[in-house]
């Protein structure tokens, strides 16, 4: 456990549905090694949407610290916290949410944007076209860079959020059931996507309702009543990761 | 970078836009017509007052007038020879005028001037039909009535001297067009072969079948106010019903050095209609008529005339118009004439008797600025405050273009989510609908500007066509607004000015909604599909 990348400690969060309070998360610890593939599972309500969005800084929890490479995310200034959202971390969501009026390479390109003003944009605009068009490439996707989101499978749009929460460079990938909205072949496709990604270097948490996923991990943890419970460690069981967009020759 | 670029995309993509596009385009439209008419108002007016009277009046202030003003005007020759370019006294009254063929009467401002030196004073000379068409006919003295050959094969023939008139004009005239639009007129067409004041033509001259002639008696000639004697069509065009020359008549009352009537009847002026004239100034236009001063004079009792304590009253005038030379500063010009007439009258000795001398003292010395300021600053409070009110109705859009941008925000609360998520700030993501809403304002006010200026050039087009559907539908009334054309001009300034508050007031709509997108919560915007 030397020097972890990510570690949450005694989080809680209460949700107050009118009179009754549902306490969704009663003191979630946990940590993630720089380069580990951490998955976490969980029963569908469990809690795992609320307890990613707190580790991604999308929302804060009643109580307990989240701290990446030693600083405490929610002590920061906001305007590090935004940084952190933009560049630190990046997020994958189970419904994609891309931006519909933005074409594959623009949206991969979004959160490089967030990250400049305008006159920087214009000095580093060729370097981030070739990072994006770089990534889509890794995703398997260089051939739909002009392509807008509805054009696009539900598999190939994940691929994009995909891209798109990489192209800062996070050193922190945050994967909230990247594959619930999706055919399990083409689900695994993503999966595999991941684990390649994780083999190049790329730390990932990745929650999920579905414990066949946590196969892919070198570690997996549940969550279950507002607390975490530790979970064999299934790293050597990970399948062969299946060939780059298998789910586009369908 | 994510704004403009967000913004600019939007703008391409969401029909939405398109709306608060259109309802910024449409009141910088109106605001922009506004004010260039009512601009364009101001600025006739101001031209046109210049062009009234003189550069500077010395007014006497009452209907009696006062007297020494030929003294008067010896002395600024000799005083102020480089200031003075001329000056030439003016009578005014009141009378009833009436038009003996018709019976028709009207309430008359009369004025005695001295047209030769009167038109160099100011513009009275291009206002003037007869005179632009048969140039130096128009005068003011005894004449007799004009009357058109008609020849047996219906050729019209008019005295010589007008004929020879009408071929200078031909001869001077830069602009065919105007010729041509002048041989239109029914002239030739007149359907009266015999002698008759009232014909229903525009150009007209009583005629008869036989050789072109001038029937007697003379009588002095006037120049009437076009609106008062002719009617004017609803396109602004007038019908001459009355031919030069027609029998018209005055009835004047007296008045002595104290103000009071004479004792006399009223003065019933027989007089000639020489001519008619059009300042574009509608309140002159209905109202006045134009005599000779040495005439006038003399019928007032305005001249010299015997006092019962023995010697002789004075000659009086209302005002005197003084004329400046080229160059010569208005302002300067004004103090310098006020200065000569404080000590012209400082220097005036004991004989000058007690009624002259109060008539005097009321006498002020006046710019044709000053003299129109109440017109022209009523005018300009009128353009402030109808700007003023459209402005107003106009803020609609800024209400219009919050409640768009409240509909966007809602629609877009789940993308404003992923922005922040993937983090965007607060402030980065309200700046981004302020300059979308600023984006919008662009568009708006640009085609707002094209299509407001576009109305104006052919506002009086699109009028005219209006009222060739139904007459009522003239909305630009002469009577009201004294001018038979309504202002074509849109200035930069004034477009300048209004697409800029227009872009603003686009991005102060987009700010409620735009600060509401700023603190949109990611959680709950990403939570659902
Ligand atoms: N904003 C919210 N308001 C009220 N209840 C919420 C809110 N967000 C989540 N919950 C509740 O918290 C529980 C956990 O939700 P979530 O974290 O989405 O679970 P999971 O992702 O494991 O399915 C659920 O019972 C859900 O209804
Ligand atoms: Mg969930």
């Amino acid at each position: 456990m030397s020097n972890p990348c990510l570690t949450a400690t005694g989080l809680h969060k209460t949700y107050k549905m009118g009179k009754a309070d549902i306490e969704v998360l009663r003191g979630v610890s946990l940590h993630a090694e720089p380069g580990e593939y951490l998955v976490i599972t969980g029963a569908s309500g469990s809690g795992k949407s609320t307890l990613l969005s707190i580790l991604g800084a999308l929302d804060t929890p009643d109580k307990g610290t989240v701290t990446f490479q030693g600083r405490n995310v929610f002590q920061m200034p906001s305007a590090a916290r935004n940084a952190y959202r933009n560049g630190l971390v990046g997020f994958v969501f189970q419904f994609y949410h891309l931006f519909p009026e933005l074409n594959v390479l623009e949206n991969v390109l979004m959160p490089r944007m967030v990250m400049y003003g305008a006159v920087k944009w214009w000095s580093v605009r060729r370097q981030a076209k070739r990072d994006g068009a770089e990534l889509l490439e890794r995703v398997g996707l260089d051939h739909r860079a002009k392509h807008r989101p509805k054009e696009l499978s539900g598999g190939e749009r994940q691929r994009v959020a995909v891209a798109r929460a990489l192209i800062n460079r996070p050193a922190l990938l945050l994967a909230d059931e990247p594959t619930g909205n999706l055919d399990e072949s083409i689900g695994a496709g993503i999966l595999s996507l991941l684990a390649r990604l994780n083999d190049d270097g790329q730390t990932i948490v990745m929650v999920t309702h579905d414990p066949k996923v946590a196969a892919y991990a070198h570690r997996s943890l549940v969550l279950k009543e507002g607390v975490i419970h530790e979970s064999s460690e299934p790293g050597s069981e990970r399948p062969v990761p299946a060939p780059v967009g298998t789910e586009v020759v369908r | 970078m994510y704004k403009w670029f967000l913004a600019w995309r939007y703008l391409n993509t969401k029909l939405i836009a398109l709306f608060g596009i259109a309802s910024v385009m449409f009141c910088v439209a109106m605001v922009l017509v506004v004010l260039s008419v009512m601009g364009g108002f101001l600025d006739t007016i101001r031209s046109r007052s210049r062009g009234l009277h003189s550069e500077i009046v010395l007014e006497g202030g009452t209907l009696q007038g006062f007297s020494y003003y030929e003294e008067f005007g010896a002395y600024l020759a000799k005083e102020l020879p480089d200031v003075v370019k001329l000056h030439t006294p003016v009578i005014y009254t009141y009378g009833i005028f009436r038009v003996p063929a018709t019976t028709f009467t009207k309430p008359a401002r009369v004025l005695g001037i001295r047209l030769k030196d009167y038109v160099r004073v100011n513009d009275f000379q291009k206002g003037l039909y007869y005179d632009r068409y048969y140039p130096g006919t128009t005068h003011l003295g005894p004449q007799a009535l004009p009357v058109a050959g008609v020849s047996l094969f219906g050729d019209v023939r008019l005295p010589e001297d007008l004929e020879r008139a009408n071929d200078l004009w031909r001869e001077g005239e830069m602009d065919p067009e105007a010729i041509a639009s002048f041989d239109e007129q029914p002239f030739e067409k007149a359907p009266y072969p015999y002698v008759t004041p009232v014909m229903p033509s525009e150009r007209v001259y009583s005629a008869h079948v036989g050789e072109p002639t001038y029937k007697e008696p003379l009588h002095d000639g006037v120049i009437v106010g076009c609106d008062l004697i002719h009617y004017r069509r609803s396109d602004g065009h007038f019908d001459r019903q009355i031919a030069r020359g027609a029998d018209v008549a005055l009835t004047l009352m007296p008045l002595n050095p104290s103000g009071n009537p004479t004792g006399e009847p009223p003065v019933r002026l027989p007089l000639r209609y020489s001519d008619d004239s059009h300042t574009g100034i509608f309140e002159i236009d209905s109202l006045c008529v134009y005599v000779d001063f040495d005439m006038l004079q003399h019928r007032l009792a305005m001249d010299p005339q015997p006092l019962v304590s023995g010697g002789f009253t004075r000659l009086r005038t209302n005002q005197l118009l003084i004329g400046l030379w080229e160059g010569v500063d208005l302002n300067d010009a004004c103090d310098r004439i006020r200065v000569a007439w404080r000590d012209f009258y400082a220097s005036l000795g004991p004989e000058v008797s007690e009624a002259d001398r109060r008539a005097l003292g009321f006498v002020e010395v006046y710019t044709w600025e000053d003299l129109q300021r109440p017109f022209i600053s009523a005018v300009e409070k009128e353009k402030v405050l109808v700007t003023l009110l459209f402005a107003m109705i106009s803020s609609v859009a800024i209400v219009l273009v919050g409640c768009i941008f409240y509909m966007i925000v809602e629609k877009k609360t789940r993308e404003i989510g992923i922005l922040k998520a993937i983090g965007a700030s607060g402030r980065g993501v309200t700046s981004l609908f302020i300059a979308y809403a600023g984006a919008v304002g662009v568009f708006g006010a640009v085609l707002g500007l094209i299509l407001g200026s576009a109305f104006v050039w052919n506002i009086n087009a699109i009028q005219d066509y209006l009222a060739s559907w139904n007459p009522s539908l003239r909305v630009w009334s002469p009577d009201v607004y004294s001018f038979d054309r309504i202002p074509e001009i849109v200035k930069s300034a004034d477009a300048f000015w209004v697409g800029s508050v227009a872009i603003v007031s686009s991005m102060v709509g987009s700010l409620i909604p735009a600060i509401i997108a700023g603190r949109v919560w990611p959680v709950q915007a990403l939570r659902y599909e």
